[in-house]
């Protein structure tokens, strides 16, 4: 008898002491938790387009709670939703490259171009390639930035970094990193190719086999090939001196933390990434997801956006340049959304010199996909 | 009534047998199946077509992933093995029983940790401004590039593996007939031919025993090679999550993990014929 | 002498990243180095303060918990089925029980996915639980079966010829001598799933476990944070550990008294 007892005892207080120590962690959040229930909103997004800095504001005015789940590169993406059921995904975050495929494999809603300031936009954002079809909206964009050279100043300085060939410097033997996703790296040598016209990413079969010539040859050069965390990581640490396939987006986090670190686009041009918005198909919570998006396109959305504690982007609306030249001047001159600015993103569209980040136009993206992995391992 | 006596010896004997083949078995071999499938528009289809096959295991570089990550697994199946032996016959024969539980308890603690925080950990320790290099800064020499290469990814190994197969090695050591020892010593044998004439066949099994656990180990994580090794280049194991990545090509990382699996149940067959082969006469 | 002082490198080496996270995350300094920056507990507030990882720390316990009951449970069945009965096919039985360590938890973690989501499952906190145990219950079994051999065998037979039934056999002397090893059981196993990444990273969705965010920490944001989720995890397995090795040790004390 005494066993049986003793065994019960032993359970229960073990059972006893999870429960305490599930409580203990749910007190801090008992109070929210009853005033009543937050809406939660699931999220697929770019690592840090979830955490607090970014949705905390709207989050309590809204009591909505978003639940994000974060991924790298937009293969991964389109891999995510796949795997989930329908529905899962209330707002989509994507590169506006893949706004296209996720329309076309249905994981999307068309959205109503009433509900977003578009006049707000600056002309060039307002009727971003692959977002609309004909009349109808299935995709708003919020926020972009530019890839280029991204380089330790210690060791390189301004006008080396003027050209992608940089990379091939003797000094950088071995130091050069690489972020990894075929696309940026991809497409900055295929400027550095000489392919802006129509765009580094819509090229023939011989300037291809010439793109992977050239990347090849840049293999002694590599110290590795790295996610999100990695590059950043890597750049600050002086693991890597220089970093192909990225921008101020990464440099830009680091800058502040006091890293002598730094990005330009160069003389053969730059590439732009852009990030968009979609509701995602099935969602239950299609108003509050349009009200999430308006919100990130108004002034103190952008604000929080070009700010954003992950990596910063550039605004697409009026707006949102007044607004942050208002909040944070400093931020605003660094990224240049100041009129007359060296790196206004608008002048250097104006000249030319900056090209969407794109999916290949006349090769499959399996193939570049595949060229890539051939080159990591060579 | 034969039913009836049937209850209780099933009681036990199935539930593993269910669970495992419901959420072991059957995935498994979902997975086998699902490497002949197609993918179109990113949507994988039921399908029977051999294209996945025959596009990895064409391909250059697959079999330099695929070298490359026997070899490292070897590698440090071969360095932990070495490494642990000298320290596990000092806890087995030099230390008494309470000072061996005692290293035991501690070489557990890293089970306890998170494997991914002791990756980052060694990620600052081991970079080019990290606390090694820093250190070695002061008496001016240095710094050294440790993190992103070979040397990097097999520290990550060692960790993952090490506390592991010095366990192993100090149980199977321990339980040598120490008899068997004294008598090799009186019968003149040094103590460092003893090591080789009576211990290590004694305690083959634990030896073999740990250096298979650390190959598998290292076999499959993709963690260190990552986030160590820089992924330069790629174990199978980061293939995998790069092929799961592109374009949803699973059926295609369904290739390469039969592939490793089929490699694991060669090597760890081998072994254990190895392990419990009898000496021979 | 020598020997002290190999053995002390490999404790230091086996030490440093767990002593280098521990100090790491007390450390200012976002990209630590020497020397040190200033004291603040800046990271664990930073970390603290998301609802995130509450929410991962309360998902992790209940995962955790969970597959370590369903572990143990498969596990003692196994165990007690391998010391008590022969049959046809032991082997092959045997080898499916103890085979799930051998595969690397990538290709786990594929195959469940692949699977889980055919029929339904994943993104779920039950997809998690399911693969843990899969992955515990050969754990449990090795612990369990390793007491289960030092208990003499003719012990259950004298139950039967005293008259107990074979339920009452397993349930007077059986359980009470196994009890010590299925609360080590338990509390390992729950360990090996507090700690598991690579498939709960495949499966989980959006429920996410706390390895799950610190992988994402590491793929994202990399900073210092790692370190404070890191300690505090390792603190409450530590006190989970310890808690069942007195609660061990305070039963065995009572059987001897």
């Amino acid at each position: 008898m005494t066993t049986i007892s003793g065994r019960r005892l032993t359970r229960r207080t073990i059972l006893g002491g999870a429960a305490a120590t599930g409580a203990l962690l749910a007190t801090p959040r008992l109070n929210r938790a009853w005033a009543a229930d937050p809406v939660q909103i699931n999220m697929l997004a770019w690592y840090g387009h979830g955490e607090p800095d970014i949705v905390e504001e709207f989050e309590a005015q809204n009591n909505v709670k978003f639940n994000a789940k974060y991924y790298a590169g937009g293969d991964n993406m389109l891999g995510l939703i796949a795997q989930s059921p329908a529905g899962t995904y209330d707002i989509i975050l994507s590169d506006a490259e893949f706004v296209q495929q996720l329309n076309a494999a249905g994981y999307i809603e068309e959205m109503d171009a009433a509900d977003y300031p578009f006049d707000d936009f600056f002309p060039e954002f307002q009727k971003f390639p692959g977002h609309w079809d004909g009349d109808h909206l299935w995709s708003v964009m919020v926020r972009y930035g530019h890839l280029g050279v991204s380089f330790n100043t210690e060791v390189v300085t301004h006008k080396e970094a003027m050209t992608y060939g940089v990379y091939w410097a003797d000094k950088l033997k071995g130091k050069v990193g690489h972020f990894d996703w075929h696309l940026p790296n991809l497409g900055s040598l295929s400027l550095y190719n000489g392919n802006n016209k129509p765009s580094p990413f819509d090229i023939d079969a011989a300037a291809w086999t010439k793109l992977q010539e050239t990347t090849l040859s840049l293999k002694p050069q590599v110290g590795g090939y790295f996610d999100y965390g990695g590059t950043f990581a890597g750049l600050k640490n002086g693991e890597m001196l220089a970093m192909c396939g990225i921008g101020d987006w990464i440099t830009g986090v680091l800058q502040k933390d006091g890293a002598p670190v730094d990005s330009v686009v160069p003389e053969e041009g730059g590439i732009q990434w852009t990030e968009s918005y979609s509701v995602g198909k099935g969602t239950q919570k299609h108003d509050l997801v349009v009200k999430f998006i308006q919100y990130m396109l108004s002034g103190p959305g952008q604000v929080r956006s070009a700010q954003m504690a992950a990596y910063p982007g550039m605004l697409p609306t009026r707006t949102g340049w007044k607004a942050l030249q208002e909040a944070n001047p400093d931020e605003a001159k660094r990224q240049g959304m100041v009129d007359g600015a060296d790196n206004n993103p608008l002048k250097l569209i104006r000249e030319g010199r900056i090209h969407w980040r794109d999916i290949p136009r006349q090769q499959s993206l399996e193939e570049w996909n595949d060229f890539w992995s051939e080159y990591k391992n060579a | 009534m034969a039913l009836r006596r049937l209850i209780y010896p099933m009681t036990w004997r199935l539930p593993i047998v269910v669970w495992q083949a419901a959420f072991f078995v059957v995935p498994l071999g979902f997975m086998v199946v699902m490497s002949f499938w197609a993918v179109r528009n990113y949507r994988m289809q039921p399908d029977f077509i051999l294209d996945n096959w025959a596009k990895m295991l064409g391909r250059g570089y697959f079999w330099d992933a695929y070298w490359l990550t026997v070899i490292r697994a070897a590698a440090a199946s071969a360095i932990a093995s070495l490494v642990a032996f000298p320290a596990s016959y000092a806890l087995a024969y030099k230390v008494s029983p309470a000072a061996r539980r005692w290293a035991i308890f501690f070489l557990i603690i890293p089970f306890f940790t998170s494997y991914l925080v002791r990756t980052y950990a060694w990620q600052v320790i081991l970079a080019e401004q990290g606390v090694i290099n820093a250190g070695l800064g002061f008496i001016g020499i240095g710094p050294f590039t440790m993190l992103n290469s070979g040397f990097g990814a097999m520290v990550g190994y060692l960790t993952l593996t090490l506390p592991l197969v010095v366990i192993l090695q100090t149980f199977s050591l321990a339980s040598v007939d120490r008899n068997l020892i004294e008598a090799a010593w009186n019968l003149g044998c040094s103590r460092f031919r003893a090591i080789f004439l009576v211990i290590i066949p004694s305690a083959k099994v634990g030896l073999i025993l740990g250096a298979v656990f650390c190959f598998i180990l290292s076999f499959g994580d993709f963690v260190s090679p990552y986030y160590l090794g820089g992924s330069k280049p790629p174990t199978l194991s980061i293939l995998i999550i790069d092929t799961t990545k592109s374009g949803q090509q699973w059926p295609r990382a369904a290739v390469v993990a039969v592939t490793m699996i089929a490699t694991l149940l060669a090597v760890a067959f081998a072994a254990v014929g190895a392990a419990y082969r009898k000496p021979k006469p | 002498m020598l020997a002290r002082v190999y053995l002390a490198a490999i404790f230091a080496f086996v030490f440093a990243p767990i002593v280098a996270s521990f100090v790491f995350s007390f450390n200012s300094d976002r990209f630590p180095t020497v020397p040190l920056g200033s004291f603040t507990f800046h990271w664990y507030e930073t970390a603290f303060s998301k609802p995130g990882v509450w929410e991962a720390f309360r998902t992790s316990l209940l995962v955790s918990a969970s597959a370590a009951t369903l572990s143990t449970l498969i596990g003692f069945c196994t165990a007690y089925t391998d010391f008590r009965f022969g049959f046809r096919f032991k082997p092959a039985y045997l080898a499916l029980a103890l085979l799930p360590p051998t595969i690397p938890l990538v290709i786990m973690g594929l195959a469940m996915l692949a699977w889980l989501s055919n029929v339904g499952l994943s993104g779920t906190v039950t997809a998690v639980v399911i693969s843990h145990t899969v992955l515990g219950a050969p754990f449990a079994m090795a612990v369990i079966r390793l007491r289960l051999s030092q208990m003499d065998p003719a012990l259950e037979a004298a139950a039967w010829n005293l008259g107990a039934s074979e339920w009452g056999a397993m349930r007077q002397v059986i359980l009470p001598f196994c009890r010590p090893s299925v609360i080590a059981a338990f509390c390992l196993t729950a360990a090996v799933s507090f700690d598991e990444f690579a498939v709960a990273w495949f499966v989980s969705g959006l429920n996410k476990t706390v390895p799950v965010v610190i992988l994402e920490i590491l793929q994202g944001n990399v900073d210092p944070q790692i370190n404070a989720i890191g300690t505090v995890v390792f603190l409450t397995s530590m006190a989970l550990v310890v808690m069942a090795q007195v609660l061990v040790m305070r039963r065995t004390r009572g059987e001897a008294g």
